[in-house]
C-alpha cells in the first residue's frame, strides 16, 4: 500500500531529526530537552500528530529527577509517539503547552496534584480529584499509601482462632 | 442598584440524572446556564498507587474495576502492553475469542446507555426494555468466563481457557432476538417526536472544535469524521473482519444517539463473522519463565490503546524489569469531553436539558476518577 | 436488645417494610448491578421496594460498595438528612473490611465506625439474586424491630462524630464557588 509507506517515510523524516527508538510497528519513543518543549511539540502537531492522547508524570526517584511522557496520536497514519522530557526532582517547573492543546490544562493540573510538578503559564492548578488533602503528592515514590491508610482508616479486628471455635460444634 | 439574576446550582452526585457519581457545578440565570465546571473525585481509589503494589498477575483483579459498564477493555489494554515488552506472539484462536469478547461487552455498553437516555427524558420504558437485553448478554458472559460483571478473562498471553460446548448456538440465537427487537427499539427512541424535538439542535459540537478537545468516539464520528481505532490502528484481527463506520454530519445529541443504535447493527455483524471463522488452536501461551505469580517483564514504556464504547481507551505502562510495574497511567475517554466538554459546551441550554447532554455524551465519571 | 414491641409499634413496623423507598444514590462500583435488579428481569418494586429522588422522604439508603473520603461527607450529610426510622444496607465486601482496596490512601476500611449499617451483603460484587434476599432479610428484620441503627446514631453521635472528624478532618462541605 503505497501511501502507507508514503506516510512512514514522511513520519521518518520528521522523526529522525530526534533521538529516537522504535518499540513496535507504530510506536515510537522520543526524548527532547525541557527548553525546545514548546516548538519541538508544535513541529511534531503540524506533521500530522495532532491529537495528544495524555501527559503522564513518572518518578524516577534513583536518578534524582522527573519524567514527563507527552503522547501524540496521527489519525491519519495510526502512529503514536511517546515524547519524554526530564526535570529535576527538587522545584520541578516546566512550561505549558496550552497554546498547543488546549485540553492539556486538565492532564497537567492532574500531573500537578499527585506529582506536585509546576507546569509556568497554567492559570488553574487547583486539586481535581482529592479534597482536603494534606500530605506530600501521593503518587511519589516516597510516599507510602499502607500506611497512611492504617494509620487514618481504622481496620476491623477479627478475632483470632476460627477454626478451633468452630471445631467446638456452635453453628 | 444592580442585583445579580444568577443562582449557584449543584448538580451535585446524589441526582438521579446524573450518570454516576460527579457533579456539575453551575450559574444559571433563569433557566439558562451561564457557566459551568465538573467536579470529579468522588469515586478515587488511588488505582495507580495501588497498582504499583501488587504483582503483574495480581493486578489482573483490581483493573476491571477502573471502568465499570465495560470492564474488558481494560483487560485487554493491559495484556497488549505486557505482550509488547515482551515481544510475545498470541495464538491465532486467542485473537478471535478476544475480539468476540470485546465486541459483547460493545453491545453491553451500548444498550445500557441508550437505556440512560431514555431515563434522562422520562422515558422509562426504555431502561426496562434494554437492561433487560443487556442481562441476556450477561448471561453468556457467565457461561464463557464464570462471572456477570467482573470477568478477569483475557490474560497477558492470550484468554484464560477455552469456550465451553455449545456456546457458539447460544450467542447466534441471542443475536437472532436482539436484531428482531431493531424495529421496536427504533420506533420507540428514533421515530418518537418528543425526543427528537428535545435532542435535535442540542449541544451542536462542530468539527474543529471536536478535533481540538481531544474528543474520540461517538462523538467525534456523529461530526463527520470517520476516525475508528479498530480501522486506523487496528489490534487483534479487525483488518479481517468486514464492517463499516457509521457517521453523521450533524453533530447533534440526536446524531450522537442514532450512531449508537447503528453501531449495534455494525457489532452483530462482526460477532457473526467471528463466530464463522473462528479457527482451531491454543488459546494462550506463556509470558515469561518461571511461576506466573513472580513475571519479570523487561524494562521499557509502552502505550497501548483500544476503540470503547466511549472513544480512546489506553494505558501507559512503563517497567523496570521487575516483578511490579513501576508506573501505569490510565488515560480514559470520558477524560476530554467530561472535563473540557462541560466548561465549553454546556454553558448557553436550560437546565433540564443538562442530564440529557451528559447522557448522549455518555461519559463514565470511573474513568475519570481512577 | 430488647425487642418488646407495643401493639401500635408492630403494626408499625410491618407497615414500614412493606413500602420502602431507596435512594437512588451510586457511591462506588457496586452500583452496577442495580439497575438490572430494578428494572424487568429482577423485579425489585415487587416487594414494594422503589426508588427515590430526594433523602427527605427515602427509607433505606444502599451504600453500594467503597466510599471514598469525598463520598462520605456527602454520604453524611445525605443520611442526617434522612427521616427517621432509616435503615442502611452494606453493599459488598469493601463497608466489611475495606475489599481490594485495603491499601488505598483514599477509602475507607470500615463503614460501621462512621455511620450505623443494619445489614451486610457479602460479595464483589453481589448478584441482583443476592439483593433481592438481602432485602427480604432487611424485611424480616423490621418486622422483628430489630433494625435500630437509628437509634444508635442518635444515642452515640459524640462517638460516630468523632471517628468521622478522625478520618476526614472535617465533615463540612465547602462550596466551590470560588472561580
Amino acid at each position: 500500500m503505497n501511501s502507507t509507506n508514503d506516510m512512514l517515510d514522511g513520519i521518518m523524516s520528521v522523526i529522525g531529526q530526534f533521538d529516537f527508538s522504535q518499540v513496535k510497528e507504530r510506536l515510537f519513543s522520543l526524548t527532547i530537552e525541557k527548553s525546545r518543549l514548546i516548538s519541538l511539540l508544535e513541529l511534531l502537531r503540524q506533521s500530522g500528530f495532532s491529537h495528544l492522547s495524555l501527559i503522564t508524570g513518572i518518578d524516577r526517584i534513583a536518578e534524582e529527577k522527573f519524567e514527563v511522557a507527552y503522547t501524540l496520536f496521527s489519525w491519519q497514519s495510526g502512529v503514536t509517539v511517546m515524547t519524554s522530557v526530564f526535570t529535576d526532582r527538587i522545584d520541578p517547573v516546566l512550561p505549558t503547552i496550552m497554546e498547543v492543546w488546549p485540553v492539556a490544562r486538565f492532564y497537567e493540573r492532574d500531573v500537578h496534584e499527585f506529582f506536585g510538578i509546576v507546569f509556568d503559564g497554567n492559570p488553574d492548578l487547583r486539586p481535581l480529584i482529592l479534597e482536603n488533602w494534606d500530605g506530600i503528592p501521593p503518587m511519589r515514590k516516597d510516599f507510602d499509601s499502607l500506611k497512611y491508610s492504617k494509620e487514618h482508616f481504622p481496620d476491623r479486628e477479627y478475632r483470632a482462632d476460627f477454626l478451633a471455635e468452630g471445631s467446638d460444634g456452635d453453628e | 442598584m444592580e442585583m445579580s439574576k444568577e443562582v449557584k446550582l449543584f448538580l451535585g452526585p446524589n441526582h438521579p440524572g446524573m450518570h454516576g457519581n460527579a457533579s456539575v457545578h453551575m450559574y444559571v440565570e433563569g433557566d439558562t446556564v451561564i457557566k459551568s465546571r465538573m467536579v470529579p473525585g468522588f469515586l478515587h481509589r488511588g488505582f495507580e498507587k495501588l497498582m504499583e503494589q501488587r504483582t503483574w498477575m495480581q493486578n489482573l483483579a483490581l483493573i476491571p474495576r477502573i471502568c465499570v459498564p465495560e470492564p474488558d477493555i481494560n483487560e485487554m489494554v493491559y495484556a497488549m502492553a505486557i505482550e509488547t515488552l515482551t515481544g510475545t506472539q498470541v495464538p491465532e484462536r486467542a485473537h478471535w475469542i478476544r475480539m468476540l469478547i470485546l465486541e459483547l461487552a460493545r453491545l453491553a455498553s451500548h444498550l445500557m446507555a441508550m437505556g440512560g437516555i431514555g431515563g434522562a427524558t422520562g422515558l422509562y420504558t426504555m431502561p426496562h426494555w434494554t437492561l433487560a437485553d443487556r442481562d441476556l448478554v450477561l448471561d453468556i458472559f457467565e457461561k464463557i468466563t464464570g462471572a456477570r460483571i467482573y470477568h478477569m478473562y483475557i490474560v497477558p498471553g492470550g484468554v484464560r481457557k477455552d469456550l465451553p460446548e455449545g456456546v457458539e448456538e447460544d450467542i447466534s440465537k441471542l443475536l437472532d432476538y436482539i436484531e428482531s427487537r431493531k424495529d421496536e427499539y427504533e420506533n420507540l427512541l428514533l421515530k418518537n417526536r418528543i425526543i427528537r424535538t428535545r435532542t435535535k439542535g442540542l449541544a451542536v459540537l462542530d468539527r474543529e472544535e471536536a478535533m481540538r478537545l481531544g474528543i474520540t468516539g461517538v462523538a467525534l464520528r456523529a461530526t463527520g469524521i470517520p476516525y475508528d481505532l479498530r480501522k486506523v490502528d487496528p489490534y487483534a484481527r479487525y483488518e479481517s473482519v468486514v464492517f463499516d463506520i457509521p457517521t453523521a454530519t450533524e453533530g447533534d445529541a440526536f446524531a450522537r444517539f442514532t450512531l449508537k443504535y447503528y453501531e449495534v447493527a455494525q457489532t452483530i455483524r462482526i460477532i457473526r463473522q467471528v463466530l464463522e471463522k473462528l479457527p482451531k488452536g491454543p488459546v494462550n501461551t506463556r509470558v515469561s519463565s518461571g511461576s506466573a505469580l513472580r513475571w519479570e517483564i523487561p524494562a521499557g514504556s509502552v502505550y497501548s490503546h483500544v476503540e470503547s464504547s466511549r472513544g480512546e481507551y489506553g494505558y501507559f505502562v512503563v517497567s523496570s524489569g521487575g516483578d511490579r510495574p513501576y508506573r501505569i497511567n490510565v488515560r480514559g475517554a470520558s477524560f476530554p469531553q467530561g472535563l473540557y466538554g462541560v466548561e465549553k459546551l454546556l454553558p448557553g441550554n436550560r437546565i433540564e436539558d443538562v442530564a440529557l447532554w451528559l447522557a448522549t455524551m455518555d461519559f463514565c465519571p470511573p474513568e475519570i476518577d481512577r | 436488645m430488647s425487642n418488646e414491641q407495643t401493639a401500635w409499634e408492630k403494626v408499625a413496623n410491618m407497615l414500614r417494610s412493606r413500602s420502602l423507598w431507596m435512594l437512588y444514590y451510586c457511591t462506588g462500583c457496586g452500583a452496577i448491578e442495580l439497575p438490572p435488579t430494578m428494572t424487568a428481569r429482577f423485579d425489585m418494586e415487587r416487594f414494594g421496594i422503589g426508588p427515590m429522588a430526594t433523602p427527605r422522604q427515602a427509607d433505606i439508603l444502599l451504600v453500594t460498595g467503597y466510599l471514598s473520603t469525598k463520598t462520605l461527607r456527602r454520604v453524611v450529610y445525605s443520611y442526617e438528612q434522612m427521616q427517621a426510622p432509616k435503615y442502611i444496607v452494606g453493599f459488598g465486601s469493601c463497608t466489611l473490611n475495606g475489599g481490594i482496596y485495603y491499601d488505598s490512601y483514599a477509602t475507607i476500611n470500615r463503614l460501621d465506625l462512621y455511620i450505623p449499617v443494619d445489614l451486610y451483603l457479602a460479595g464483589c460484587m453481589p448478584r441482583p439474586e443476592a439483593i433481592v434476599t438481602g432485602f427480604n432479610e432487611l424485611m424480616k428484620k423490621i418486622d422483628r424491630g430489630e433494625a435500630t441503627g437509628w437509634k444508635n446514631y442518635q444515642e452515640n453521635h459524640e462517638w460516630y462524630r468523632k471517628n468521622q472528624i478522625d478520618a476526614l478532618g472535617e465533615v463540612y462541605v465547602h462550596d466551590e464557588f470560588h472561580e
